[in-house]
């Protein structure tokens, strides 16, 4: 196992809180520092594709690919994502080639995960103990070797983000256009799915079920309100959903507040938000 | 004559209720084909068969000059989310520049959108945000884009839906000049039978099966129109715009009221 103690060092140097003196804390910045960018990225195209429900979706079958490792006796850290990434894949293919709308199909397939996951958990009341884990999530319980899978999965993203941000915004504006005009829609789309599905599992475990469409739709729909081209969105929503992330996690370890890190994090950006309508009514009233 | 687009016995059916039955039509190379009829004739069907968004029996042959033809499409409309801050220059670039438009446009790119923007006399909305154009605005741009595509075949669905009256008519006469210019066809579904009978130089007349086909002035007899819309249309009187005016001066018309 590569040893990441010179990261953390680092880490600390750079940012002298005496709240980031912990290893823990440090382990908690280095994945938000990893997840924070990918759900940036990624939240653009949810946003343009109008695919929350679809993030919604996959979050909550992470608590039934949990269960599903512990029924099958399987290590629940790659049953979760494996399942996560067989229902993305598994809507889209739906979404694809019924005839039913997009609502419908994610609405069944959401139906059927989480029946499934509480089934299971109704059998084996052990398991109940960590559904609140996956409600709430937990990014300071991030261990190194969870810290080197999601920097795969970071480098895998942002190299997929960068050969396909420009058609994944025609697809998102219209698929017959795009693929009238020679975009390889299906596998651009397969792969989004796919990708967003394993960046939703990961941040299932950083900031719960309830928020994680939260952390993708916030702060692109501030990074929209503060940008005025395509290319400048994606710095905006970079930038709040890091700024966010650090300023979140390192508000909820105050004395003072001793809040949840991921609902924290949330709300900052949820500030970065309301500034952001502030922004675009005062550009509304006269030219800013 | 050579042809462009060959449809032959095209049939489409949707949970059981026939859509498009056995159609067999052409479109010449170089023409400007109109497919019209009525509501639910199939028309924008035929066109997404076209385009092989959706399944259907029979075979469509395009024909390239030596290599897969090139399709521009101009979709009836765009619903897309107005509050989206996608510029014109990025939408026209988007589908040609590799790198990720996080980066900017490449100078070359940009110059190209300016030029293109001016075959449709856009230029000026180059830095505008595309929620923030007109119907018509829109139009061209999506024209723009189509035409950024250097297609062999420009397929339009229904050009003069979201246009006024007068910005219909430049966009037709556009859409002329720009059809002789670049030696492309164009193939378009329209239920405006004025638009129709002043740029078309091919119809083929629809409604779930090919009722008739041919030069316009030889297809849109009484009986055809009667036949496929159901009632008594008449031909049209194309030149009866407001206020007596004779508003269309594209090529074809000029040559059509010479002649």
């Amino acid at each position: 196992m590569v040893d990441l103690s010179p990261l953390y060092g680092l880490l600390a140097a750079l940012l002298p809180f005496e709240c980031l003196q912990a290893r823990f804390m440090q382990q908690a910045l280095v994945g938000l520092l990893l997840l924070a960018p990918m759900t940036a990225a990624m939240g653009i195209i949810v946003v343009n594709f109008r695919m929350s429900f679809f993030a919604d979706a996959i979050s909550h079958s992470a608590f039934a690919g949990v269960a599903l490792g512990l029924l099958l006796a399987l290590d629940p850290a790659w049953t979760m994502p494996a399942f996560g990434l067989l229902v993305g894949l598994g809507i889209m293919g739906m979404q694809r080639y019924s005839s039913l709308s997009s609502d419908t199909v994610i609405g069944v397939f959401f139906s059927a995960l989480v029946a499934f996951g509480l089934a299971i958990v109704s059998r084996d009341r052990s398991l109940a103990r960590d559904l609140q884990r996956f409600l709430y999530g937990d990014i300071l319980t991030i261990s190194d070797g969870q810290i080197l899978a999601l920097t795969g999965l970071f480098l895998a993203l942002m190299t997929f983000q960068a050969l396909s941000y420009n058609h994944l915004l025609y697809i998102g504006l219209n698929p017959t256009l795009a693929r009238a005009h020679r975009v390889r829609v299906a596998v651009q789309q397969y792969l989004f799915a796919g990708l967003l599905a394993l960046v939703v599992m990961f941040a299932v475990q950083a900031v719960g079920v309830l928020l994680v469409t939260a952390l993708l739709i916030v702060p692109a729909a501030a990074a929209r309100n503060f940008a005025r081209s395509a290319g400048s969105m994606f710095w905006w929503a970079l930038a709040i959903s890091l700024s966010a992330a650090v300023a979140g996690l390192l508000l909820s370890a105050q004395d003072w507040a001793r809040t949840a890190t991921g609902a924290t994090i949330i709300l900052v950006a949820c500030g970065w938000f309301a500034l952001s309508m502030v922004v675009t009514a005062l550009r509304r009233e006269g030219p800013v | 004559m050579d042809i462009a687009v060959r449809f032959d016995e095209v049939t489409v059916e949707r949970g059981g209720i026939s859509i498009l039955d056995r159609v067999t039509a052409t479109a010449p190379k170089g023409s400007c084909t109109a497919i019209i009829g009525p509501n639910g004739a199939g028309k924008t069907t035929l066109l997404l068969a076209l385009l092989g968004e959706i399944n259907y029996q029979g075979r469509i042959h395009l024909s390239g000059n030596g290599r897969a033809p090139r399709i521009g499409y101009v979709p009836q409309r765009l619903t897309f989310d107005r509050g989206m801050p996608l510029t014109v220059s990025e939408f026209l670039a988007m589908g040609f520049q590799k790198k990720p438009l996080w980066f900017g446009i490449n100078t070359a790119l940009r110059q190209q959108a300016r030029e293109v923007l001016a075959l449709v006399k856009a230029e000026h909305l180059v830095d505008r945000t595309i929620g923030a154009l007109s119907g018509g605005e829109l139009q061209r741009v999506l024209l723009a884009l189509a035409l950024r595509q250097e297609p062999d075949l420009l397929v339009l669905d229904e050009p003069s839906a979201g246009v006024d009256f007068q910005g219909e008519l430049i966009f037709c006469e556009l859409l002329d000049g720009l059809r002789r210019d670049r030696g492309f066809t164009l193939l378009m579904v329209s239920h405006d039978l004025a638009t129709v009978t002043h740029h078309a130089t091919h119809v083929i007349c629809l409604n779930r099966k090919v009722a008739a086909e041919g030069p316009p002035r030889r297809t849109l007899t009484d009986e055809n129109l009667t036949a496929i819309f159901g009632m008594h249309m008449g031909l049209v009187n194309s030149r009866s715009m407001p206020g007596d005016r004779t508003v269309c001066s594209a090529p074809c018309c000029q040559e059509r009221t010479d002649g």
